[in-house]
């Protein structure tokens, strides 16, 4: 696709934003009937598939510009490479974010009309003025960035680094921007005393934007971008090393896979925090919200959710342990006997100090760092040893341990009202169920995982990796990687959007047709999977158009002989 | 295979350890099988991990291997999410009607409604009385009755029926989420009020719903503190159906129930 068919689709999406404000001025607009999928299931899908897009061309930015810092640090062309190769797959999938935002704009106002007029004159200095203004800064900076790679080379490396970080901070202002109405909906403005409708006449945009639940959203939308942007790395780098015919591209993609699979890992090791305090900060809100995610309606979508994290982070451990294998060396890598304490008494002794000094009491800090710590500070003075591979298999059952933890619920109904004795744990063991439990399962995963890969970097550093020779099963761990936490990200939207029940804006406007009750889990379960798979088809022809020109034009010998020593 | 023959034997005998704990502890069967699905769930990782490595596939193998392993995904995941209990949808649709009928009335979609359907019967009205006009000849008065304006509609609840309104409430409006009423619902989050009406009275029940910080049960400082109980009812709900949520709770005055007492605060 040329710069100006690209352009073009930029332009008209802006087009479809003004004439959505503008249309959004008529009164009494009349809602048009979506047909076989509804009005509902229409605007989640356009949504849906706008927040991927978004999420893509936002994230990956991000993981450009460190890897472009990273090639001219260390002087490895690879990283120059790779950093490229990603943003050639950006540059296209910019237009499909403006497309699908433009016809997000035109769907939510044919199916809610009254709604859409009402919530973009909430925000009507936000969708006519700055973000247009946002994106549009963002369209040419993007192109500047992707159009003077090749000129600034050498001396001028710094300034077109300058110019990625530029385009960081645009994108992440954008998303700052957008997420203002979007948090809005589920925590709109509320002071005791005073009636919401006051409060909204007297309100400034600011206030509006700055709700309860939008930093938490913010943090939680940047870190899930950065993981998201190293996943589809290394879907991108799967791809490419199925399709490599040299050695030396296989060894390339190797190591790609292998740098997107280290970035993505380490953003997700902090989603479960921001996911608890985007969380945590809702429930102080409206506590009303804690027991429909938790024990009503959206129980099963939360069991659902957990599946697929902890199925996550199994791929990912189980990628280093695959990666260790063609380590040379690996065998002679070991660890504090500490370690693997340490994961086998953490959930226990996390339930045990949680059930004690409950969140947000500092004092559970008290019991639980040192414990954490303590591999890592008093490993050394413990002369037991034991082997990596003893470690990463401790880390592997403690993984099902946890996730069997996470996933015990405290009864098999979808709601607290349908249950009955037959179905409900014992009241005796109800401590597995609680929220405790679940934390303690959840940094039980982040802890092993964090021992994992500091044993998969030390094996790095004293040993030898041989580049393209990882385990084939490994492309299919990426791909399944990037697949899982895409439709993990559609499951939370749809959670999201949920919350708010037979609300447009929670507890301010309500939703009148026969749609706002809340889907069944299969159902949903069809959309997101049909989502995520229309992105994916999307992503993958961009793959395509993108990279492969790339290989019978032949590009730039790389410096990455095979085997190469990683360092 | 070897390799497999062994894991599978040992994550049978876990699997059949944790069944036999599970059932001594009179865990439901569904969570027997659940621990048994985890030990096998063990096994299944542990034959990965000591797994032959797979051969590097050519790039027509390696697209039919990617297509078959995103159908897998596929339907794995649409599988599970439908394995778990679905929620039935018909069951909320229902308590939605009824909690936004006040709000539908009173909105312009409501008002633009209601104004059709007297458009309408003023219409047939109109032609009902141009035919008896016809017939009767046009120098008869039309009585004010007939000119078209509906009665307007009365609304009388009897006693049992402002209970059963009550009682209506509490299940529409969640409350058993948080507070245990005849041994139902509950998780410790707010005070059971099996006792409640030994307290407070009708009027001070209306006000504890409407400002919650008005009363604080004992036991509950943290949760009255940071506010746990949503201020949204009187948003809500209607006058009337406070009114009568208050008076069903009011009639609880079981005393074996160690429902906590309020501490007035307003």
């Amino acid at each position: 696709m040329k710069t100006w068919q690209r352009s073009l689709i930029v332009a008209c999406a802006l087009l479809a934003l003004f004439s959505g404000v503008a249309y959004a001025q008529t009164p009494g607009l009349s809602a048009v009937e979506f047909p076989y999928t509804g009005n509902r299931t229409a605007v989640w899908i356009v949504a849906q598939l706008h927040t991927l897009f978004g999420a893509f061309v936002l994230g990956t930015p991000i993981f450009i510009v460190i890897s472009e810092w990273l090639g001219y640090r260390k002087q490895d062309l690879r990283y120059d490479r790779l950093a490229k190769e990603v943003t050639k797959v950006t540059v296209i999938l910019f237009s499909m974010t403006a497309l699908t935002g433009g016809l997000f704009i035109f769907v939510l106002l044919a199916a809610y009309p009254q709604f859409t007029s009402w919530f973009i004159n909430q925000f009507y200095l936000v969708f006519a003025v700055i973000y247009p203004l946002l994106f549009i800064g963002g369209t040419i900076v993007l192109y500047a960035y992707f159009y003077t790679w090749d000129a600034w080379k050498g001396e001028k490396k710094g300034r077109h680094i300058a110019l990625g970080v530029l385009l960081n901070l645009l994108c992440m202002v954008t998303m700052f921007v957008i997420n203002g109405p979007t948090s809005f909906m589920n925590t709109p403005l509320k002071a005791e005393g005073i009636s919401v409708q006051d409060l909204l006449a007297a309100a400034s945009l600011w206030d509006k934007i700055a709700n309860q639940s939008w930093m938490p959203l913010n943090l939680h939308r940047i870190d899930g971008n950065v993981a998201f942007g190293g996943f589809m790395t290394g879907m991108i780098a799967a791809y490419m090393y199925m399709g490599a015919k040299t050695q030396e591209d296989r060894a390339y993609y190797d190591w790609m896979g292998f740098v997107g699979n280290l970035i993505a890992v380490g953003a997700t090791l902090f989603q479960p925090l921001t996911g608890l305090l985007l969380a945590y900060e809702m429930c102080d809100y409206d506590f009303s919200f804690c027991p429909y995610m938790m024990a009503d309606q959206l129980s099963m979508f939360f069991e659902m959710q957990g599946a697929m994290i902890g199925l996550m982070f199994l791929a990912m451990n189980y990628y280093a342990w695959l990666s260790l294998k063609r380590i040379e060396g690996a065998e002679r890598v070991r660890m504090t006997i500490l370690a693997p304490i340490v994961m086998v008494v953490l959930p226990f002794v996390m339930v045990a100090v949680l059930n004690v000094y409950w969140i947000p009491d500092p004092k559970s800090l008290l019991f639980l760092l040192p414990l954490i710590l303590a591999p890592f500070l008093f490993g050394r003075f413990i002369p037991k040893t034991v082997s990596a591979r003893v470690v990463i298999k401790i880390g592997f059952l403690m993984i099902i341990v946890s996730d069997a933890i996470w996933l015990t619920p405290r009864g098999f109904a979808a709601t607290g009202a349908n249950l009955v004795p037959g179905l409900e744990m014992p009241s005796d063991w109800d401590i597995l169920a609680s929220m405790p439990a679940k934390i303690s399962a959840i940094f039980t995963l982040m802890f092993a995982t964090v021992v994992n890969y500091v044993l998969y970097n030390r094996a790095i550093k004293q040993g030898t990796i041989l580049w393209g020779k990882i385990d084939f099963t490994s492309q299919f761990v990426l791909i399944l990687l990037a697949f899982t936490s895409i439709w993990t990200m559609g499951l939370m939207g749809a959670v999201r959007s949920l919350v708010r029940k037979y609300f447009h804006t929670y507890s301010l406007i309500p939703d009148f047709t026969a749609e706002s009750f809340t889907p069944t889990l299969s159902y949903s379960a069809w959309w997101i999977t049909g989502i995520t798979v229309v992105f994916f088809a999307v992503v993958s022809l961009a793959v395509m158009v993108a990279l492969r020109p790339s290989e019978s034009k032949g590009h730039v010998p790389e410096s990455a002989p095979v085997p190469a020593r990683a360092k | 295979m070897g390799n497999v023959m062994k894991k599978l034997a040992i994550g049978l005998v876990v699997g059949g350890i944790l069944v036999g704990v599970a059932k001594a502890l009179e865990f439901p069967f569904v969570f027997q099988m659940l621990f048994l699905g985890f030990a096998m769930l063990g096994a299944a990782v542990f034959m990965l991990l000591d797994a032959p490595p797979l051969r590097t596939m050519s790039g027509g193998k390696s697209l039919c291997a990617l297509v078959a392993f995103y159908l897998l995904l596929c339907t794995v995941y649409i599988a599970g999410a439908s394995f778990l209990p679905q929620f039935d949808p018909e069951d909320e649709k229902g308590k939605i009607a009824k909690i936004l009928k006040s709000q539908i009335d009173a909105s312009e979609k409501g008002k633009t409604e209601e104004l059709i359907a007297r458009a309408k019967a003023l219409d047939e009205q109109v032609k009902a009385l141009e035919v008896r006009l016809k017939t009767l000849g046009v120098d008869q008065a039309v009585p004010a009755q007939q000119a078209g304006i509906p009665p307007a509609p009365t609304t009388s609840v009897a006693t049992g029926d402002f209970m059963k309104l009550g009682e209506e409430q509490w299940q529409l409006m969640e409350c058993y989420n948080c507070h245990k009423l005849r041994g139902e619902g509950g998780k410790k989050r707010g005070p059971e009020l099996d006792n409640i009406g030994s307290f407070l009275t009708v009027d001070e029940i209306k006000q504890k719903i409407t400002d919650p910080k008005s009363f604080m049960a004992e036991g509950f400082e943290k949760e009255w503190e940071k506010g746990r109980m949503p201020d949204k009812f009187k948003d809500l709900m209607e006058p009337k159906d406070i009114q009568a949520l208050a008076s069903w709770l009011g009639t609880f005055k079981n005393t074996s129930v160690n429902t906590p007492r309020p501490i007035k605060k307003k």
